[in-house]
């Protein structure tokens, strides 16, 4: 390992600029002659679009899909079977199917005057009942949300599996049903783009803010019909994504036509409210759920009902049923069991689409499976960790494949809570709990276990049958003529840090110090192709790449190296930014100098592709690396007011070997955090009619600074034996137990109480609501 | 969401200020914090807005026996940090520091505050609970109103469309008073779900309470004595001003008067 | 165009933008300071956050028109500053950011704090950044840059100057009587119906005989009339009605129109108004239905049963619900019930009046409202 290299706390490269505000975000961008745009939105969930009325002043300012011939609608279709599929149009054409969608864009040279007129269109909309929520949705005499298909089903999965001869074994059975929240993913900056004709290319450029450039061009040129040559789509600064931007939006459509019709710059940005209500929802599941037990509390099987609210479309490239169908296949998480049964179903709203957001379903999964361990808990009279001891897979069986055929890689998982119980005091809040608290809150202590996958590829997304398989990622890799290295990679980096810790891998592989090392993403222009930034996959995946391209071209310049040394090629190694042979080294700038500036001096045989390649990277197992956790949570619930303090916060964490540690670190507060929010504040709620209920921050709860505890975080290392560095993906995992941990917590604390809180988010409302409710039975 | 056209006059005094509130949608602006939201997006749509906050009899203090006049264009953060004289030993500033956020707190004015008349806003329950007085300027001069008698409901000041507020009056504490503030937020800095003040000055004849984050207009107990006996006393009170109809709200109201007078050192805080 | 001039990072500006631009994009678009971003542009996420006369605040509900002769300061105009380097090198140290969306803003607030705070106190310092978000780094690495800085020592603000101004006007009106505290004007539900829209059932007594008060509901116009801010515009033999309401409650205003029809059951002394309004500028729609009925208290009183069920849709409907409507509503019924009985005395309503559905329907626009009404 070297000192700046794979497993170094390498300060960040991004930072300087982010500091100083030298950012470039897409809102930063400004083009000579540019135009701006506002959206008239559906102020209903459900209607009839009868007409658009725009003002005579307006006229070829305000345009409707009417106006974007041959502009088809987004489709995001699914091969799993029995998926119906729904056509998004860019603009809302005969119906409105919920409140947000855009039905006519309006311009002019600033946002504020684009605003003046969307204020002046009037809509026509004859308004129908509106499908809230998902399991009336489901049923069958439900309203449709698309007239053409027989029910609001996007698509119904089944695993079966034999749970009656268990149930009929079991000395303990449980039964839940357990709601997650609609939720918001609120990067800080919202979505936007900025579109222009490229004259001098002959290619629409659209800047956007988003994870998956390739993919946002591949759809782009289906919806407006051109050749992908013809794109380019390039990501400036993106001010975090969390999965929002991990998708093809009508208003890039949009903006992306006008651009082409007027011959002008287009920018849009998505204001506060329009993420809120019109775009951007994630993450609602209800389940329910039966666990099946010994008397010792180990797990018999499974049996589940899941419906997820998919919303109104089927969103490119992941689709309307990833999410569901998902569930039923990770929901057993990282526990060893025989036998399981799951039906899901993706239920079509009238509510905005979903996307999948951080730790996509696994959040939903894991505070259904981690309840159902506790309510076993309960029930067996064991400690809530001990039933996780008694069912977790054990390490001698590693690598695992589970009840769904999972294959677990690596890893010791009952050690991970071994390990969480020791840090967060498990006994010692045991004995504060007895004693009681002097101000009269109830303590409790809860836990969650779970794995990921992440970085699954080819062999597991194939199978799904949606616009977008990942296959091989590739780098793009060079020396300048100075001896310095660009690396090009076509993932998207909002965050995650590439240009440091992929600068640490091309210094692991070619010792060049990481500060003369480039990296550049997402650009359709300047990089190779990728599906992009999503599936906690970049570490493992562009890690690989820029590994497997720095490889190559180290090897080139050990050549060239060789030659200048007079020395054998099996001699020569790399070394402090130099070709090092047993009788003296030459640098890479002097490698790279001769290349480009005095190729007189290279072999005869030397390699004429030169100092500059592309390579690519699989792993052999693309199954997904399963990085896991156990989160510790305690808290305090105050009964008068139901406010939940977190009073610590614990997570062992095994991501395999670390890039960059920090920056792991980093993710892992961040989607702790997050999971914070997804446990205790966020909730996007709707009216009866499908009106959405929060369209601010201050309607939409996020949690601040003073809402969250000092997290404290502690490591295992179990390399993946399938990646290139044993690195895993745990991009996402901070995010997925925290709502299971704290409210496993809040239902320890409240167990006295009878209270159990089985829906997120556990409000100070939900908690006062349970124990009033619990009080009036007693 | 960028706020609709308006204009913005910048009065260099207070006469040309009246003039301006009394023109056609005309709407008065000191810190801007609560107008500003409004205003991009849209929900307020007012053809001028008068800026206030730098005539200098607004920005003013004056200190009297019975207590201090702020200039309604004080911020919460001149009185937070102490800026000008505090008569409540201690209870104003450490009521201005739990309003919203610090860059709030260094734009919105304690006048503005009640001139919103936000029924989950601070000042108007704390100012209502201390028994302080507002200064209006109107057509016929400068009218002194109690803050309890200052709103007619929620968002509804106790102004006509050509007055403003000039001063708020604290009255001095007794050095034996005991003040209780308490409130309940979900998210630290935004808005209180609950809240409390509780002022006991025997020597000046006062046991108060005000409650907030009600429907309305603050609820104020002008003989809170029975209450700080018997906390259950406040049933009537609260049926009467509707904080009992959902029983989450009434657990809140009664907690937030528990505290409260726990904090003035008036009822012990027993945990439920 | 305002008039007005304003020091950005040291540089004085004149401002030229139409005056509702707010200082974020004065700053961004004007001045091509791009530091400043915007997060939310209502006040609350921070990321706006610039120091205006050396204070944090949010540049998004600032606006230069009204800040003349201000210093503003953005991160551009700190590149230079001894502790904005001290605060960037911890903020990489303890890895304060991922994205730096919410950076600018953060820097600014934390710049504040180290100078204002003087323990490097983890608690006092997250409560002092619990005005600006974050979402990418758990606030971890932030809370620990600035315990650092602060650890490591900062000269403190100068105190503040005490207030400059001029002494508040005295009173010089006698103080009146305080107002008489009205009646509620009769118990007062609130319920959601079915399908989603919101009932208000009220009830109250007039004293007139029911023959007198049936007669007066026979006519739209006087009903109307009594309904504050609310007027017909057009009435129809067939029932069919038009009108508009201007409505106000704190700095929301707004004009809804509608059209609508009466019906009337005079055996049961009942009947009902049925409308729709849009409000013109802000897309809000309302539809609704009223009904009333008219009870005998006695040859001299009438009890009046009026329940308004409706629904919104648009932005207005668009935040979360308060309890606002309640207080509204029984405001609005009670200057209903006291015009109502100064007109059928033949006096002239208290307040000049726009239509009755509307004002309920307008108390539950605002009951959407309150959240973002505060401070």
């Amino acid at each position: 390992m070297r000192p700046k290299g794979v497993g170094a706390s390498v300060p960040r490269r991004e930072d300087d600029r982010l500091l100083r505000g030298r950012g470039r975000f897409v809102g930063d961008i400004r083009m000579a002659g540019q135009v701006e745009i506002a959206f008239v939105r559906s102020p209903v969930a459900h209607g009839r679009l009868r007409g658009v009325r725009a003002p005579e002043r307006f006229a070829g300012r305000v345009f409707t899909q009417a106006d974007m011939t041959g502009v088809k609608g987004i489709l995001a279709r699914s091969g799993l079977k029995g998926f119906r599929v729904s056509e998004q149009p860019a603009l809302a054409t005969d119906k409105v199917r919920f409140a947000g969608e855009p039905v006519a864009m309006c311009v002019a040279e600033t946002r504020a005057e684009a605003e003046d007129i969307a204020a002046e269109v009037a809509l026509d909309i004859e308004a129908l009942p509106a499908n809230v929520d998902m399991l009336r949705a489901a049923a069958p005499d439900a309203p449709r949300v698309h007239d053409d298909w027989p029910d609001n089903l996007f698509l119904e999965t089944f695993v079966d599996g034999d749970i009656e001869r268990a149930a009929a074994d079991a000395a303990i059975r449980v039964t839940r049903k357990l709601r997650t929240s609609r939720q918001c993913m609120a990067p800080l900056e919202g979505k936007g783009c900025v579109a222009v004709w490229d004259r001098h290319m002959e290619q629409l450029l659209l800047w956007t803010s988003t994870q998956m450039p390739h993919i946002v061009r591949s759809g782009l040129a289906e919806c407006l019909g051109l050749e992908e040559r013809r794109i380019r789509v390039a990501a400036p600064d993106v001010g975090g994504g969390f999965g929002w931007k991990g998708l093809l939006q009508p208003e890039e459509v949009c903006a992306a036509w006008l651009a082409m019709k007027l011959d002008r710059p287009v920018k849009w940005l998505e204001d506060r409210r329009e993420h809120l209500v019109a775009a951007a929802n994630c993450r609602e599941h209800h389940y329910e759920i039966t666990g099946y037990a010994d008397a010792e509390g180990r797990l018999l099987a499974l049996d589940a009902v899941a419906h997820v609210d998919a919303g109104a479309y089927s969103v490119y490239p992941f689709s309307a049923c990833l999410e569901a169908a998902q569930v039923g296949s990770i929901l057993p998480g990282p526990y060893d069991f025989p036998a399981f049964r799951c039906r899901t179903y993706s239920v079509c709203t009238n509510k905005p689409p979903i996307v999948p957001y951080r730790g996509v379903a696994r959040t939903g999964v894991c505070f259904a499976m981690e309840s159902i361990i506790d309510a076993i808990a309960r029930e067996a009279r064991l400690e809530p960790y001990e039933v996780r001891l008694r069912n977790l897979v054990r390490p001698e069986q590693m690598p695992f494949r589970n009840v769904t055929g999972k294959d677990f890689d690596m890893g010791d998982y009952p050690e991970s809570v071994r390990r969480a119980v020791a840090m967060i005091g498990h006994d010692a809040v045991r004995e504060r709990q007895k004693a009681g608290e002097p101000d009269g809150r109830r303590v409790g202590i809860g836990y969650a276990t779970y794995c990921e996958q992440g970085a699954h590829g080819t062999s597991v997304y194939h199978g799904w049958g949606i616009p977008m398989v990942p296959g091989f990622e590739q780098c793009f890799a060079r020396f300048t003529p100075d001896g310095g290295v660009e690396i090009r990679v076509g993932a998207q980096s909002h965050g995650q840090s590439f240009e440091t810790t992929m600068a640490q891998v091309a210094h692991e592989i070619l010792s060049i110090d990481p500060d003369r090392v480039s990296v550049s993403h997402g650009d359709t222009a300047l990089s190779p192709y990728s599906t992009g930034t999503w599936g906690s996959r970049s570490a493992v995946m562009v890690g690989g790449a820029v590994a497997t391209a720095c490889e190559k071209l180290g090897a080139r310049a050990l050549r060239i190296g060789a030659h200048l040394l007079q020395a054998k090629p099996d001699e020569v190694r790399l070394e402090g930014g130099a070709v090092v042979g047993p009788g003296g080294s030459v640098s890479l700038d002097e490698v790279a100098r001769t290349f480009y500036r005095r190729p007189q001096n290279l072999p005869a045989d030397v390699d004429p592709d030169g100092l500059e390649l592309t390579a690519g990277y699989r792993p052999v197992v693309d199954t997904g690396t399963f990085s896991y956790a156990t989160h510790a949570a305690v808290v305090a619930v105050d009964g008068e007011t139901g406010g939940v303090e977190l009073l610590d916060y614990v997570v062992v964490e095994d991501g395999g070997v670390l890039l960059n540690p920090m920056v792991v670190d980093g993710q892992i507060y961040g989607g702790a955090v997050q999971g914070i929010g997804t446990a205790l504040y966020e909730a996007m709620r709707y009216d009866a009619n499908g009106q959405p209920l929060a369209s601010t921050l201050a309607d939409y709860t996020l949690p601040g600074a003073a809402e969250t505890p000092p997290i404290r975080i502690a490591h295992m290392e179990t390399p993946s034996p399938n990646t290139r560095f044993g690195q895993k993906g745990i991009g996402e995992g901070g995010a997925i137990a925290p709502p299971a941990a704290i409210v496993n917590a809040i239902n320890d604390a409240l167990a006295p109480l009878g209270v159990e809180i089985g829906a997120l988010p556990a409000t100070p409302h939900a908690i006062l609501s349970a124990i009033a409710a619990a009080e009036a039975v007693r | 969401m960028k706020a609709a056209a308006f204009e913005i006059v910048r009065p260099r005094d207070l006469d040309a200020a009246r003039a301006a509130l009394g023109r056609e949608g005309a709407k008065a602006a000191a810190g801007w914090q609560s107008l500003g939201p409004m205003l991009n997006l849209r929900l307020a749509r007012p053809a001028v807005v008068v800026s206030i906050a730098h005539l200098p009899e607004l920005r003013g203090v004056s200190e009297t026996p019975e207590g201090v006049v702020y200039g309604a264009c004080v911020t919460h953060a001149e009185i937070e940090d102490g800026a000008a004289p505090d008569p409540t030993r201690g209870a104003l500033p450490a009521v201005a520091a739990g309003i919203a956020y610090r860059a709030v707190r260094n734009r919105g004015t304690i006048g503005g505050s009640l001139a919103h008349a936000d029924p989950a806003a601070d000042w108007p329950t704390a100012l209502a609970a201390m028994g302080a007085h507002v200064r209006v300027l109107g057509a016929d001069g400068v009218r002194r109103v109690a803050v309890e008698d200052f709103a007619h409901g929620a968002f509804a000041p106790a102004l006509a469309p050509d007055e403003l507020v000039v001063g708020v009056e604290a009255p001095r504490f007794s050095a034996s008073a005991r003040w209780g503030w308490w409130k309940f937020c979900r998210k630290l800095g935004e808005y209180a779900e609950a809240m409390c003040g509780v002022l006991v000055d025997p020597d000046r004849g006062v046991a108060r309470a005000a409650f907030g984050a009600t429907d309305g207009r603050p609820l104020v107990i002008a003989d809170a004595s029975e209450a700080l006996r018997d906390p259950d006393a406040l049933a009537a009170p609260f049926a009467a001003a509707g904080l009992d109809h959902d029983p989450v709200a009434r657990r809140l109201h009664r907690a937030a008067f528990r505290r409260a007078a726990a904090r003035a050192g008036l009822l012990e805080d027993v945990p439920t | 165009m305002t008039q007005a001039t304003l020091t950005v990072n040291g540089r004085r500006v004149a401002v030229d933008a139409p005056a509702r631009q707010h200082l974020a994009d004065f700053l961004r678009e004007r001045e091509m300071l791009t530091a400043t971003h915007l997060g939310c542009e209502h006040g609350v996420c921070g990321a706006c956050t610039v120091l205006i006369d050396g204070a944090p605040a949010r540049s998004c509900i600032a606006w230069p028109a009204a800040l003349d002769g201000a210093e503003i300061v953005t991160v551009e105009g700190l590149d230079d500053d001894p502790l904005a380097a001290r605060l960037r090198a911890a903020f990489t140290a303890e890895h304060a950011l991922q994205c730096g969306y919410c950076t600018p803003g953060m820097l600014i607030m934390a710049r504040d704090i180290a100078r204002r705070v003087r323990e490097p106190d983890e608690a006092r310092i997250r409560a002092e950044l619990s005005g600006n978000l974050c979402r990418c780094t758990g606030y971890a690495g932030i809370v620990r840059a600035i315990a650092r800085v602060i650890g490591e020592g900062v000269d403190a603000a100068p105190p503040r100057r005490a207030l400059s101004g001029t002494a508040p006007l005295a009173a010089t009106v006698a103080a009146a009587a305080a107002p008489q505290k009205a009646e509620p004007a009769g118990a007062m539900t609130f319920s959601v119906e079915a399908d989603g829209s919101t009932r208000i059932a009220q009830s109250f007594v007039t004293p007139f005989p029911r023959a007198a008060v049936w007669a007066f509901f026979q006519d739209p116009r006087k009903i109307v009339a009594c309904m504050p801010g609310a007027a017909l515009t057009r009435v129809e033999a067939d029932g069919r009605i038009e009108g508009e309401m201007r409505v106000a409650l704190g700095p929301i205003s707004a004009a809804f129109a509608g059209e609508g029809a009466v019906s009337a059951d005079p055996a049961a002394f009942s009947g009902a108004i049925e409308g729709q309004g849009a409000e013109g500028a802000g897309g809000t729609r309302a539809t609704g239905r009223v009904t009333y009925a008219l009870r005998e208290e006695g040859p001299e009183a009438t009890r009046v049963d009026v329940s308004v069920v409706y629904a919104l849709t648009g932005p207005l409907a668009q935040i979360s619900r308060g309890g606002v409507a309640r207080d509204l509503a029984g405001r609005l019924t009670r200057v209903f019930a006291d015009n109502l009985a100064a007109s059928l005395a033949g006096r002239a309503p208290v307040e000049a009046a726009p239509l009755g559905a509307g004002a309920l329907l307008w108390s539950m626009v605002v009951s959407r409202v309150r959240r973002l009404l505060g401070r």
